[in-house]
C-alpha cells in the first residue's frame, strides 16, 4: 500500500483497530451469552410448567424471591457455608500459590521444570474424578488417609461423615485442586517483572521479606487482584467436588450455593425459582468482590503510607 | 394436528405387525440410555433383536448424571433426537405429566403390556386427571430394567450365628444386634445420606401402613407422614441407624459406601437395590461373592410388606416421526417375552417379569435372588407419585437426614418434613389436608 | 551467606518439596487404581495384583470410544483456546492501554463479569435450544464456540491484568515514534505479555479440556469429549474407580503434553515474530 503514512490515515487506522480488536469479543458475548443471561434474569419472575409437551410460562412477579427469602432453608445454609468456603480456600490458595511461585521462580532450571509439572497436576485431573477419588481417599473405613493415621498409631477421622469437619475436608480438597491456578498466574506475573526495575528497587530494601513486601507485591498487584477476583467467583461456583464428595451432607454441613441451584434448577426443574437463586447469588458475589477490593486497596494504601 | 397421517401409519403398522417377525422391517431408531452395570445385558438384547429382525437400534450411552438433561432437551424441542428414552423411576412423573411421551395405544391401537410384566406400582400408566400413576391411566411405557430394594444378608454369617431370615423389623434388629455382638461386622447399614434417605426410608414407612401422602380425590391430598404410624416407622429406621448396629455417622452413607461395606464383608445386612447383586457376586469386586442372599423386606406391625421402586421405563416421545415411533414400539414389544427375559437375566440384567422363578433360572444358584426380587417387586411402591417428586424428596430428605445425625428429634423431623411436603403439594395445585403436629 | 540464611533456604526447600509430595502421593495412589481390581481399590490396598482389565474395558469395550473422546477433547480444547486467546489479547490491549469510551469498557467488562458469575449449568438449556434451532447441535462448531464464549471472560480479565502490568513508558515512547495502535500491539505489547499469555492459554485450555456441563449438553456420541466419557463411570449403582482412573491417566498425559509443548511452541513462535 501507500508507503507514506499521513496523520489522517493513522487516525483512521487507529479507529479501525479499536473497532476490530473489540468486535470479536462483543459479537461472541452478544450472540452466545445475551440470550442465556437475559433468559435467566427474566425467568426469575416466572414459573415454568410443562403440559402436553409445551411450556407454560406464568408471570409470578417477585414470588420466587419472596419464597427464597421467607421459606427457603437449604439455600441459606449453603450461603453461609459458601462464604466460609470462599474466604478459607481463596486465602489459602493465594498464600500457597504465591509462595510456591516465588520458590519455583528462584529455583534452578531443572527443579523449575519438575516442580511446575508437579504443581500443575491437580488441575489437569477432571473435577468429577477429583471428587470421586478424594471420597475414596477420605473414606472412613478403607481410605488412604485413615490407613496412614492408623499406621502412625493415631485416631481415625471420619473426614466426610462427621458434620463438624466435613466442610473443612471439602475445603482441603478444593485447595489441593485449585492452588495450581494461582500458582500458574503468580509465576507468570513474577517472570514478567522487569529485572532492571527490580534491581533498582532492591537498593532501597534489605532482606528477602522486605523485597517481597515492598517491591514484588505492589508490582504484582494487577495480577493478584484479577486472580483473587476469579478465585472468588470460581469458589462461589464450586460444584463438582462437593457433588461427588458429600452431596451437601451430612445435614447441611457441606451444602454450597451452586449445589442448591443445581438441585432446584435442574433436578427439581424449578427453573424460575432456581433463576432467582442465581440472581441473588450474583449480588452476593458482587458484594464479596467489593469487600475484597476494599481490603486490598486499604492494604495497599497502608503500605504506601509506611 | 397431524393426526391423520399418524393414524394411517398406525393402520399400516398394525398390518405390518400381523406379518411374521422376519418380514417386519423397521427404520433405524436411536435410544437414550445411561451407562450402568446392566447396560451390557441390554446391549446383548439389542444385538439379539438386530440379529433376529435386521432392524437397527442405536444406543446413545450417557452418564447417569446427565441422562435426564439429555432427555429433557430432546423431548422438549420441536423435533426430537431420540425415538426411545430410558426414564429412571425418579423422573417418570415429570416426563409423563409434561406430556412428552406418546401413549402406546396411540402408536398401535389397543396396545397393552404382555401378561407377566411388572409395573412396580402401576408406574407404566399415567392418569392426567389425577396427576398420578394409576392402573386405570394411559399406558405410557414399558419397563426395560427392573429394580427394587430387597433385604441383603450375609448367608455365611447367618449360618455361623444360627440366624434366620427376619420377617419383621423387630427380628431384623435382633439379628443386627447378634451380628454386632458376635462378629467384627456391622449388623446393618442404612443408606441415610441426604440424596438417598427418602428412597431408603420408603419401605419402613409403607410397611407401617403410613405414607408420605395419599391422593384422596382429584387434586386432593392428605399428608400421612406425621402420624403415629409415621413416627413408628421413623423410629424403626433410626434404631437401624444407631451406633449399636450401624457404622458411625450413617448420615453420610450413600449407595457407594453401602455396597463397599457389604462387598468387603464389613457389614452383614442392608436394604439396597437388587441392581447391586451383580457387584456383590463378582469376585473381582467383592469378598463375599457366593455368600450373599436376598430376601423379602421385613413387615411392619400390621404384617404389611413394602419395597421402593427404582426401575427404568422406556417411553416413546411425541416429537419423532410416526414410523420411528412404530419401530420403537416394535422393539419394546419384542423385549417383553418370557423367553427373552430369561436371556436378559442370563446376560446379567434385572428382569421386568415376575414369573421367571418358575423357569429354568429358578433352579440355578447363580440366580437365587429371583424369588426375593419377584416378591419385593410385587410390593414395590412409588412413594411420591406426582410431578414434583424430586422437589418433595429433597425437601423431606434434609429432615430425615438430620434425624439420623441427631440434629432433629424424630417428631420434629416428621413435622418439618410434613410441612415441607405440604408446601410442595400446594404449589403443585393440590388441596392439602394436614395432620396436627406430633 | 549467613548461617541463618542457609537454614532459611533449607527450610524453604523443605516446604516446597513437602508440598510437591502432598500433590504427587495422592495423585499416584489415585492413578495406581487404574491397574487394580475393584475389590483392592475399595479396600484401600496399596500393594495388590496388577490387572490391565480397566484399560481393556476403557479402550476396547463396545460401549467405550475413549481414544476418539480424547481426540474430540483435543480438537475442542485447542481450537477454542486459540480463539479465546487471540481475541481476548487484542481486546485486552485495547481496553487496557488505549483510550476507549468509558461506556464501551464498562459494557464489555461488566457483561463479562456478570456472565462469569452466573452458574454455567443454568445456561446449557438455552444453548441447546439455540444450536438446535440453527441445526448445529452435536457438532464441533457448537461445542467449540460455546467453550469460547464461556472461557472468554476469564481470558479477557487475565490478559487485561497482564496488559496493565506493562510499564507505561514503553507505550509513550512508541507513540512518540509514530506507531499506530496496531503497531504498538504487535511490537510492544504482544512480545511483553507472552509470559502471561502462556499462563492464560494453559488455564483456558484446562477449563475447556475438563468441562463437563457444556460438553454433555451439546455433544452427540460422535463429538463426546473425554470428561463426559469418564463421568459415565460414576454410575447409578456403581462407581467404576478402576476405569475412571485409567481414563484419567490417559487424559492427563495428552493435557500435560499439550500444555508443555504448546508453551514451548508459543514461546518460540512469539520470539521469532517479535520485533523489538
Amino acid at each position: 500500500m501507500n508507503a507514506t503514512i499521513t496523520h489522517g490515515t493513522t487516525a483512521r487506522r487507529n479507529r479501525r483497530w479499536l473497532v476490530l480488536s473489540l468486535a470479536p469479543v462483543a459479537v461472541f458475548f452478544l450472540v452466545l451469552s445475551g440470550f442465556p443471561v437475559l433468559n435467566l434474569l427474566g425467568l426469575s419472575f416466572f414459573n415454568v410448567e410443562w403440559h402436553e409437551g409445551a411450556a407454560n410460562f406464568s408471570y409470578v412477579g417477585i414470588e420466587n424471591y419472596r419464597r427464597l427469602f421467607v421459606e427457603e432453608t437449604i439455600y441459606w445454609a449453603g450461603v453461609r457455608n459458601t462464604l466460609i468456603f470462599a474466604v478459607g480456600v481463596v486465602t489459602c490458595q493465594m498464600v500457597l500459590g504465591f509462595s510456591m511461585a516465588l520458590a519455583v521462580n528462584r529455583a534452578g532450571s531443572a527443579g523449575r521444570t519438575i516442580l511446575t509439572g508437579i504443581f500443575l497436576l491437580p488441575i489437569v485431573i477432571p473435577p468429577i474424578v477429583i471428587g470421586t477419588m478424594w471420597r475414596l481417599v477420605m473414606g472412613r473405613e478403607f481410605g488412604l488417609a485413615n490407613s496412614l493415621l492408623r499406621a502412625l498409631g493415631l485416631q481415625e477421622v471420619d473426614w466426610l461423615g462427621n458434620p463438624d469437619i466435613a466442610l473443612a475436608s471439602v475445603m482441603f480438597v478444593d485447595i489441593w485442586h485449585w492452588t495450581p491456578f494461582v500458582f500458574l498466574l503468580m509465576l507468570a506475573g513474577l517472570e514478567s517483572l522487569d529485572e532492571e526495575v527490580l534491581d533498582a528497587a532492591r537498593m532501597d530494601v534489605t532482606g528477602f521479606w522486605q523485597e517481597v513486601r515492598h517491591i514484588i507485591l505492589p508490582l504484582m498487584m494487577p495480577t493478584i487482584v484479577i486472580t483473587v477476583l476469579f478465585r472468588i467467583i470460581l469458589s462461589f461456583k464450586v460444584f463438582d467436588e462437593v457433588y461427588l464428595l458429600t452431596s451437601g451432607g451430612p445435614g447441611t454441613a457441606t451444602e454450597v450455593i451452586n449445589f442448591s441451584i443445581y438441585r432446584t434448577f435442574f433436578r427439581q426443574d424449578q427453573v424460575g425459582y432456581g433463576s432467582a437463586m442465581s440472581v441473588v447469588t450474583l449480588f452476593a458475589i458482587t458484594l464479596m468482590i467489593i469487600l475484597a477490593r476494599g481490603l486490598l486497596a486499604r492494604r495497599k494504601g497502608a503500605e504506601d503510607a509506611e | 394436528m397431524k393426526k391423520t397421517p399418524r393414524n394411517i401409519a398406525a393402520i399400516f403398522v398394525a398390518l405390518a405387525g400381523a406379518l411374521p417377525a422376519s418380514a417386519e422391517s423397521q427404520p433405524e431408531i436411536t435410544m437414550a440410555i445411561n451407562q450402568s452395570p446392566w447396560l451390557n445385558s441390554f446391549v446383548a438384547m439389542v444385538d439379539l433383536y438386530e440379529a433376529e429382525t435386521g432392524n437397527v437400534v442405536v444406543l446413545d450411552v450417557n452418564p447417569f448424571g446427565g441422562l435426564l438433561e439429555k432427555i429433557r432437551n430432546s423431548v422438549r424441542s420441536t423435533e426430537g433426537t431420540y425415538d426411545l428414552v430410558a426414564v429412571n423411576s425418579l423422573w417418570l412423573s415429570e416426563i409423563y405429566s409434561g406430556g412428552f411421551l406418546a401413549p402406546l395405544g396411540d402408536i398401535r391401537a389397543g396396545y397393552a403390556l404382555q401378561d407377566g410384566i411388572l409395573t412396580y406400582g402401576a408406574t407404566t400408566n399415567w392418569d392426567p386427571a389425577v396427576g398420578s400413576f394409576s392402573p386405570d391411566g394411559t399406558l405410557m411405557g414399558v419397563p426395560v430394567n427392573g429394580n427394587v430394594q430387597v433385604l441383603y444378608y450375609n448367608q455365611a454369617i447367618y449360618d455361623d450365628l444360627g440366624l434366620s431370615v427376619p420377617a419383621t423389623w423387630e427380628e431384623l434388629y435382633s439379628n443386627a444386634m447378634a451380628i454386632a455382638d458376635g462378629t467384627d461386622s456391622y449388623g446393618f447399614v442404612p443408606r441415610a445420606a441426604r440424596d438417598s434417605i427418602v428412597y431408603n426410608f420408603t419401605p419402613y414407612l409403607f410397611s407401617h401402613d403410613a405414607a408420605f401422602f395419599r391422593v384422596t380425590g382429584p387434586g386432593q391430598a392428605e399428608i400421612g407422614l406425621n402420624t403415629a404410624e409415621g413416627l413408628a416407622a421413623l423410629n424403626a429406621y433410626l434404631r437401624m441407624s444407631g451406633e449399636d448396629v450401624a457404622p458411625p455417622n450413617p448420615g453420610a452413607i450413600a449407595q457407594g459406601e453401602l455396597i463397599q461395606l457389604l462387598s468387603t464383608g464389613r457389614a452383614a445386612q442392608a436394604i439396597a437395590v437388587i441392581a447391586a447383586w451383580g457387584a456383590l457376586e463378582n469376585p473381582n469386586e467383592s469378598r463375599v461373592a457366593g455368600q450373599m442372599s436376598a430376601a423379602l423386606i421385613p413387615a411392619g406391625p400390621g404384617g404389611t410388606h413394602a419395597s421402593s421402586a427404582g426401575h427404568w421405563v422406556a417411553g416413546i416421545p411425541n416429537n419423532v416421526p410416526a414410523e420411528r415411533q412404530a419401530a420403537a414400539l416394535a422393539f419394546l414389544d419384542w423385549f417383553q417375552s418370557q423367553e427373552l427375559q430369561v436371556n436378559y437375566v442370563e446376560a446379567g440384567g434385572v428382569p421386568v417379569r415376575g414369573d421367571l422363578a418358575d423357569t429354568d433360572l429358578g433352579a440355578n444358584n447363580a440366580y437365587r435372588f429371583l424369588d426375593a426380587y419377584s416378591a419385593n417387586a410385587e410390593n414395590a411402591v412409588m412413594g411420591l407419585p406426582f410431578a414434583a417428586a424430586a422437589e418433595a424428596s429433597d425437601a423431606m430428605a434434609l429432615h430425615f437426614n438430620r434425624a439420623v445425625i441427631g440434629e432433629e428429634s424424630a417428631e420434629i423431623a416428621l413435622n418439618s418434613a410434613a410441612e415441607a411436603l405440604a408446601g410442595v403439594l400446594e404449589r403443585n395445585g393440590f388441596a392439602v389436608t394436614r395432620q396436627p403436629d406430633l | 551467606m549467613s548461617g541463618r540464611r542457609i537454614a532459611g533456604r533449607v527450610a524453604a526447600n523443605g516446604v516446597v518439596w513437602g508440598y510437591a509430595a502432598l500433590i504427587v502421593l495422592p495423585t499416584l495412589w489415585v492413578l495406581s487404581n487404574a491397574f487394580k481390581y475393584k475389590i483392592d481399590i475399595i479396600t484401600g490396598a496399596t500393594i495388590s495384583p496388577i490387572t490391565w482389565s480397566n484399560f481393556e474395558q476403557l479402550l476396547f469395550s463396545r460401549q467405550s470410544h475413549f481414544l476418539w473422546n480424547l481426540f474430540n477433547s483435543a480438537v475442542v480444547g485447542v481450537i477454542s483456546t486459540a480463539i479465546v486467546i487471540v481475541i481476548a489479547t487484542m481486546a485486552a490491549f485495547t481496553l487496557g492501554r488505549l483510550r476507549v469510551p468509558g461506556w464501551v469498557r464498562w459494557l464489555i467488562l461488566g457483561w463479562a463479569l456478570l456472565f462469569q458469575m452466573l452458574p454455567t449449568l443454568t445456561f446449557v438449556g438455552s444453548w441447546y435450544v439455540m444450536w438446535q434451532a440453527v441445526g448445529l447441535h452435536g457438532t464441533y462448531v457448537a461445542v467449540i464456540l460455546t467453550h469460547v464464549v464461556h472461557n472468554l471472560p476469564m481470558g479477557l480479565f487475565l490478559m487485561l491484568s497482564f496488559m496493565s502490568a506493562l510499564p507505561n513508558e514503553l507505550f509513550q515512547a512508541a507513540r512518540m515514534d509514530g506507531c499506530s495502535n496496531g503497531q504498538m500491539f504487535w511490537r510492544v505489547a504482544f512480545p511483553l505479555v507472552r509470559g502471561g499469555m502462556i499462563a492464560a492459554t494453559a488455564l483456558i485450555f484446562i477449563f475447556s479440556w475438563s468441562d463437563f456441563a457444556i460438553s454433555l449438553a451439546l455433544t452427540s456420541p460422535a463429538t463426546m469429549t473425554a470428561p463426559v466419557a469418564i463421568s459415565t463411570f460414576a454410575q447409578e449403582y456403581d462407581i467404576r474407580y478402576g476405569e475412571m482412573a485409567a481414563g484419567t491417566l490417559l487424559s492427563i498425559v495428552p493435557a500435560l503434553v499439550l500444555i508443555l509443548v504448546g508453551q514451548r511452541f508459543i514461546v518460540r513462535g512469539l520470539l521469532a515474530g517479535a520485533v523489538k
